[in-house]
């Protein structure tokens, strides 16, 4: 709708901080399908959902009995449900809308990550891959819980027995990385020994290997978002890129027929001939300089994009590359390590978190487009000389001068049609949660003692978002604070003495404790201030300005 | 019901005057249903609101709190909340329904707060003053997210697109122009050669056309990514205030203006003709609403009238 008036000529990766996002020590994120919502996984084990259109806090979900880390998160397909995996070895099932938790899973191991059935909106079932166990299938209706073959060899001794809550015995695993394929039918498996192994998941099988270059251990494996490309991070300090043969839909169906067509004798050659035709390599993409090993790969949402972090502590560094292989940018942030990494699906928007549990939010550098404010001038790379037509500057009587209406006035303008948006799957049939309610928490009436004394509570608490979230709209008491920063804005806006400070600068400011007590007495000065004295407001914000 | 020519529309059913409502001590300045169609709110320089049910518009609340008169009002999206932009500066966040409190004071632009819009979503709400900016605030917080210096001149109009993701903007300074509602930059401007003042703008329903009023009488229809307007309006009178105008969709395609004339006047959105003038108000008719369901209009009047009527067609 708006496309066409946006240049296209911006690329579209990020290449600035824009902002920061504070609630909490966040360790891991997530963007809903759509991006409005972001989900952000603490260190208390809480979770809380930022408006990601408004950059406040929409929602909190908080468990009493989970207050250890969170070590991932995840949305379900339309925005209803997020599960969270946490480091007191459970799995949280959270129903967005209500706040509510649904289910508590406790494990035998601490699960690094979990995720959701990718299918359904309401899944029953999840993915997770536990610290010292192989991956394994959780339903949770039955609370059972099915291990993951991780190497062919197991296959070799007939499908392994579907085992129930049975804890891995052996030596202990090195984490081993999995996810769904794009409708949830097979899971992918990457394991230590660098193969990746394509198992369906409802009869344990294993049914495809493909082994990687190098053979290292695959720590992440991840899809793009339409499912045709699979990127895995591997301990030789590479990232892969193959492009998924098969179908999206019933892969199953299309991975059982290969099966059937490849001559091979069963066992290892034949996963590794039908493996061959399922994906294929694509692109390889490591620092050759600096060697770095990769975190939080993954795709941008439209998959033309891969960004990788670099999992260097000390540096905060994202690489950009296009999927072909061209390294376009390489994004550094301040001097903290970077542990999770998200694109934003439909935005060239990235969200990164560092070690101190920022969340920083890149987007693009906006610079003006100059002719969108004077309509008549066009924009030129370089000078152009200008020719002049051989009558453009003669004088030409009045008649000729009225310029021919050229609008067809008659054609019929439709007002009503929208078209069909590009997000919608052919298989949506349910309502998708894209918003949680914004309710105003409710102010109370103000008076001038209440303002300085709750005022240091406001300013001490370091966030972006709405200052009081965790009392969630109980407690409005503060919130007639929220305008007074804004006050000193318009101040600087008509007086034009000093750049004017983003609302964030105004908030750092405010914290350092010196306006708190200016601003109530600014409150004061401009409420008895009669309206008539309107044109002398300006001389009187200027002086409020000198500090 | 757009493409072809050769169906005969149904023929016109004239609207007729079915009540008036006197509640307001002076003049109204703002009329609109709620998108749920079970309220009308109004607004008025006597600084209060009214709230009236619909259908039988009686009234149900008075919100009482501006300092000031109250220019413009908006409703959100689930029919919750309603925003008032007011001459004493500040916009107010009123629950509509029972206590009826006010929720939000914001506060932040300098001078006259004269038009408000909430987007689809109903997170950010966006207004528009005569200290020449717009200013766009979050509903939860009630914290301001951005202020755009817009224009030269008051801002008369503001409004979200469909999907929230554009704002356009009219000011007395005869640009129309249009922003990016994520970043604050502005994505186009529309002016037109002889640049009359801009008292109105709206996105039309699909978000692609912007309905302009401007104060030499004319409304004009334009295709925004174009920069060429497709329909002109005229037969009215607005040479002075703001007054709103709307689509009707209910029955039929057509736009629906306010006038200085005191009447409220209906024209065919596709064929630019005037389908009906409605006469009674006795002062200039400065705001229409539709219903969103119902073929209702609602009309409000300047201090000669100081009444809202209500308009059906059968």
């Amino acid at each position: 709708m708006n496309a066409p008036i946006i240049d296209p000529l911006q690329g579209d990766f990020p290449e600035v901080i824009e902002e920061y996002l504070h609630h909490g020590v966040t360790k891991c994120i997530a963007f809903n399908r759509r991006g409005t919502l972001l989900a952000a996984g603490c260190t208390d084990g809480s979770c809380v959902i930022w408006d990601f259109e408004t950059r406040g806090v929409a929602k909190e979900l908080r468990d009493k009995d989970c207050i250890a880390a969170i070590t991932s998160i995840c949305w379900s397909k339309y925005g209803h449900r997020i599960l969270v995996s946490s480091a007191d070895k459970s799995l949280i099932l959270w129903d967005v809308a209500s706040g509510e938790k649904i289910t508590r899973i406790t494990l035998h191991h601490t699960p690094l990550l979990a995720r959701l059935h990718p299918g359904s909106s309401t899944p029953s079932l999840c993915l997770t891959c536990p610290l010292s166990s192989a991956p394994m299938i959780v339903d949770f209706n039955t609370g059972n819980t099915t291990v993951l073959p991780v190497t062919v060899s197991e296959v070799d001794s007939g499908p392994a027995p579907p085992s129930r809550n049975k804890p891995s015995d052996g030596p202990p695993y090195t984490p081993t990385a999995a996810c769904f394929n794009k409708f949830g039918d097979l899971v992918y498996v990457g394991n230590s020994k660098g193969e990746i192994l394509i198992i369906d998941h409802k009869s344990i099988q294993v049914h495809a290997m493909v082994p990687t270059p190098a053979g290292a251990v695959i720590k992440n494996i991840v899809f793009s978002r339409d499912g045709q490309y699979l990127l895995t991070n591997s301990n030789d300090r590479t990232i892969r890129i193959y492009e998924n043969l098969l179908p999206l839909k019933d892969g199953l169906t299309a991975l059982g027929d290969l099966n059937k067509t490849v001559d091979e004798v069963a066992g290892v050659e034949k996963m590794k001939a039908v493996g061959s035709k399922c994906l294929a390599l694509f692109r390889e993409f490591q620092d050759t300089i600096t060697k770095v090993h990769w975190k939080a790969p993954c795709f941008s949402g439209d998959g033309e994009w891969l960004i990788g972090g670099s999992a260097s502590k000390g540096e905060h560094k994202i690489y950009i590359w296009d999927r072909v292989g061209h390294l376009v940018k390489i994004l550094e942030g301040p001097k903290e390590a970077l542990i999770d990494l998200a694109w934003h699906p439909v935005h060239p928007i990235i969200v990164s978190v560092s070690l101190t549990g920022m969340v920083y939010v890149w987007a693009k550098d906006h610079t003006e487009n100059w002719s969108a404010f004077a309509p008549d001038f066009k924009e030129l790379e370089e000078n152009e000389e200008y020719v002049e037509r051989e009558d453009e500057f003669d004088l030409i009587p009045e008649a000729e001068k009225v310029k021919e209406s050229d609008i067809n006035e008659d054609g019929d303008v439709d007002i009503v049609t929208v078209e069909k948006d590009a997000f919608s799957d052919s298989d949506m049939s349910q309502e998708e949660l894209c918003f949680l309610p914004a309710n105003p928490c409710p102010d109370v009436p103000e008076q001038q003692d209440k303002c300085v004394g709750s005022s240091s509570k406001l300013m001490g608490s370091n966030n972006s978002g709405s200052p009081l979230s965790e009392e969630a709209g109980q407690n409005g008491q503060a919130m007639n604070h929220a305008s007074s920063p804004l006050e000193e804005d318009t101040g600087g806006t008509r007086m034009k003495r000093k750049r004017k400070p983003s609302e964030k600068g105004l908030e750092l400011q405010a914290e350092k404790g010196r306006k708190p007590l200016k601003s109530s007495g600014r409150l004061s000065k401009t409420r008895s201030k009669p309206v008539a004295d309107r044109d002398i407001s300006n001389g009187i914000y200027g002086d409020d300005i000198s500090d | 019901m757009a493409s072809s020519g050769s169906q005969q529309p149904p023929p016109y059913k004239p609207y007729r005057h079915i009540r008036t409502l006197r509640a307001h001590e002076r003049a109204v300045s703002c009329v609109k249903f709620s998108n749920d169609g079970t309220l009308l709110a109004s607004a008025s320089l006597d600084k209060t609101l009214i709230l009236w049910s619909s259908p039988d518009f009686s009234l149900v609340h008075r919100l009482i709190g501006h300092s000031d008169g109250v220019s413009d009002l908006a409703w959100s999206s689930d029919s919750h909340y309603i925003c008032s932009a007011s001459d004493d500066r500040t916009l107010r966040i009123w629950d509509a329904r029972a206590p009826f409190d006010c929720l939000k004071i914001l506060k932040g632009h300098s001078d006259i707060v004269f038009c408000v819009n909430f987007n689809p979503q109903s997170n950010l709400i966006v207004s528009g003053s005569f200290d020449e900016t717009i200013r766009i605030w979050e509903v939860k917080t009630g914290k301001g997210v951005r202020v755009i210096r817009a224009h030269s001149m008051p801002v008369t109009s503001v409004h979200f697109n469909r999907d929230g993701s554009l704002i356009v903007s009219g000011s007395h300074d005869g640009s129309c122009k249009i922003w990016e509602a994520s970043s604050g930059t502005c994505l186009k401007t529309l002016i037109d050669d002889k640049n009359p003042a801009v008292s109105f703008v709206k996105f039309s329903p699909n978000g692609k056309f912007i309905l302009v009023a401007t104060l030499d009488s004319t409304l004009k229809l334009w295709n925004y990514s174009t920069g060429k307007f497709l329909k002109i309006y005229s037969g009215h009178t607005n040479k002075v205030y703001c007054i709103t105008s709307t689509f009707s969709v209910t029955n039929g395609k057509y736009i629906v203006s306010g006038s200085e004339d005191k009447c409220v006047y209906l024209w065919d959105l596709q064929q630019k003709t005037m389908v009906q003038k409605l006469e009674s108000h006795t002062d200039t008719v400065i705001s229409v609403t539709c219903h969103p369901t119902e073929n209702k209009i609602a009309s409000a009047g300047l201090d000669g009238d100081r009444s809202i009527r209500i308009w059906h067609q059968d």
